[in-house]
């Protein structure tokens, strides 16, 4: 393979998400293509949440999905800074509207002595 | 708008029903500001390919403009296609 | 120097930290009634611990992946779902088995109830990993396991035939009772190969934030610390040979395994044996209860680590909290730890093949791996463990039913 001709499935789809501070804020769970039949197809967007598992894997997909709260995040390609052995974003998560699963339930954690150290 | 998702594992046809196999990946081109898709990767039974055993087999890529038009379970692809 | 020093604490926390309730359980058991004849079995085990090992450190340094991420990368959404379902599953029974470990080790040293003792331990290590730096308390299970060096004294000083001894690290099959011990050789391998270990030590090896020029680091920490550690295993074997073979006993529960230490040793030896079971298995609990955690959260693509304080990743922390009161609430059922212990360690060698394959795979991939791809020698002992890892995973469940779970 030529320089930056990929497999997006192998190199793109599944891998972990950093924001610009090296935090980890999801898995790409799926990515959005814009362009048919006689275009020239694009990768508009990451799909990242829960809610996309559904598509993923059948009723295992679907049961995983309901369980994980169903959540749905979309990430425009052109938030993507690098794509390495994670996807690396320009921006933090708290902007681009990931990881609120952590965010949620951090000021519960901090209630808790000893969990700031 | 379709997902990556929905490619895989679909079955990619010629328009005179030769059946090349099935998609296993997406072949693309990363550059500074864009992904653009440049063609489909086919294998037989693809199971293998799926579980990233594919760097003997030469690619078998079928670009992006041989294809015809894309159905509920396949893909079609023009009869002059490259075939794998 | 510092990275002896590193090295040095590395191993010895390996040593401390190698035997769990399964090796306790299967190793003298095997010991009690077959003698020496399985120690062959043991070295088998070792060396496919430290060739799964060495690959998966080699992994995470290189790639930056865990083993959960590269579960997820390659074998698909689908698999990846049944590969997480199935290791928490097994990760459970296996955190449940180890605080019931503890917890009947605390009974024995302290007298006090069984069931009190159980919810004590639980919340004990609750508050001890939610406040305690991960490095002492490392340090500290560590040095506790280190007692367990007792049982290597009690192998020498039981006197055994070293003769039969030496002969038992030959590979070969048993004449009677063949069949409890397959069954046997799928449990000693099983619990010297027990995937907590690998995700807790790839997911480590991320955090110490390995990259290559760590990669002979890898390999020592895998040879010397597997290695060693795994010379206990030995010692246990050789205890149940040399006491409780001759005497039919058949070690069901833990304080029989202890008193082992009591025959030659005297009320020290049974102290030393009480003392290292505790901080052995207590070790054990840890790692798993943290792979447990490090599985979901690498699935999920959630921030993770156990040197990261609880609101640096809350869900991670949460998820080991949970996991933590799941395994009390299996515990207060009443069921017997041991017990749990044979069915955990036999699942888990069913779904070994799940997070082997992966890693292997991904091992051998230029495009993760760069020039650091699996040579000959890996692959050659990467391919052969596939063998076996895969024919005793077929076997278990069988053997299980067929002697009973052991008990023929």
């Amino acid at each position: 393979m030529s320089g930056n001709e990929i497999d997006i499935g192998l190199h793109v789809l599944d891998h972990q998400l950093l924001d610009k501070d090296g935090r980890r804020c999801g898995n790409v769970d799926d990515l959005a293509i814009e362009g048919g039949v006689g275009e020239v197809p694009e990768v508009v967007a990451i799909l990242c949440g829960p809610g996309y598992w559904g598509q993923r894997a059948g009723w295992i997909g679907k049961l995983a999905s309901r369980i994980g709260g169903g959540r749905k995040v979309t990430v425009p390609w052109s938030e993507v800074r690098k794509v390495d052995s994670a996807v690396e974003l320009k921006r933090g998560a708290t902007e681009i509207g990931l990881g609120r699963g952590d965010d949620g339930l951090r000021p519960y954690v901090d209630k808790i002595p000893g969990a700031g150290r | 708008m379709r997902t990556l998702s929905s490619f895989l594992r679909r079955e990619v046809v010629t328009e005179s029903g030769r059946s090349l196999g099935r998609c296993f990946d997406l072949r693309g081109e990363l550059s500074a500001t864009t992904l653009r898709v440049t063609g489909l990767c086919i294998g037989r039974r693809a199971l293998l390919e799926h579980l990233g055993i594919r760097a003997q087999k030469p690619q078998a890529i079928i670009p992006w403009e041989a294809i015809v038009r894309i159905e509920g379970k396949r893909i079609i692809v023009r009869d002059d296609a490259p075939a794998p | 120097m510092n990275k002896v020093l590193g090295l040095a604490l590395g191993i010895i926390a390996a040593i401390g930290g190698f035997v769990d309730i399964g090796d306790l359980v299967f190793n003298v058991a095997a010991g009690a009634t077959f003698g020496y004849q399985l120690l062959w079995v043991i070295v088998v085990g070792l060396m496919g611990i430290i060739v799964y090992s060495e690959m998966c450190g080699r992994v995470a340094a290189v790639s930056g992946r865990a083993v959960f991420d590269a579960i997820r990368e390659r074998v698909g959404f689908k698999g990846a779902v049944v590969a997480l379902v199935s290791s928490e599953v097994v990760n459970l029974m296996t955190l449940a088995a180890e605080l019931g470990g503890v917890a009947i080790a605390l009974q024995l040293l302290s007298g006090l109830p069984y069931r009190w003792l159980i919810v004590f331990a639980v919340v004990a290590f609750a508050v001890v990993i939610w406040v305690t730096a991960f490095e002492w308390i490392e340090r500290i299970f560590g040095f506790g396991g280190l007692c367990m060096l007792v049982f290597a004294v009690v192998a020498v000083k039981l006197g055994p035939d070293w003769g039969k001894v030496g002969a038992g690290f030959v590979p070969h099959i048993a004449h009677t009772n063949r069949m409890l011990y397959a069954y046997f050789v799928v449990g000693i391998l099983g619990t010297a190969m027990t995937p907590y270990e690998v995700y807790f030590y790839s997911s480590g090896g991320i955090e110490d934030q390995w990259s290559p020029k760590d990669l002979g680091l890898n390999r020592a920490n895998a040879i010397l610390g597997y290695g060693l550690g795994g010379t206990l295993s030995f010692a246990l074997m050789i205890t149940g040979g040399a006491l409780f073979l001759s005497h039919g006993i058949s070690p069901q529960h833990l304080g029989t395994v202890a008193l082992a230490a009591e025959q030659p040793l005297g009320q020290l030896g049974l102290l030393l044996a009480l003392v290292g079971i505790l901080f052995a298995v207590g070790a054990a609990s840890i790692d798993t209860v943290f792979a447990g955690a490090y599985n979901l959260a690498q699935f999920c693509g959630w921030e993770w680590g156990r040197y990261r304080h609880p609101r640096g990743a809350p869900r991670f922390a949460l998820t080991w909290l949970v996991l933590l009161v799941l395994a009390l609430g299996i515990l207060m059922t009443g069921v017997d730890p041991v017990a749990l212990t044979e069915y955990a360690v036999l699942f888990s060698v069913v779904a070994l093949p799940l997070t082997y394959v992966p890693i292997l795979l991904v091992a051998n991939d230029k495009a993760y791996m760069g020039r650091y791809v699996n040579g000959r020698i890996a692959n050659g002992f990467g391919l052969l463990y596939l063998v076996v890892i895969g024919i005793v995973a077929l076997a278990a469940i069988p053997l299980m039913i067929l002697t009973n779970v052991g008990q023929n």
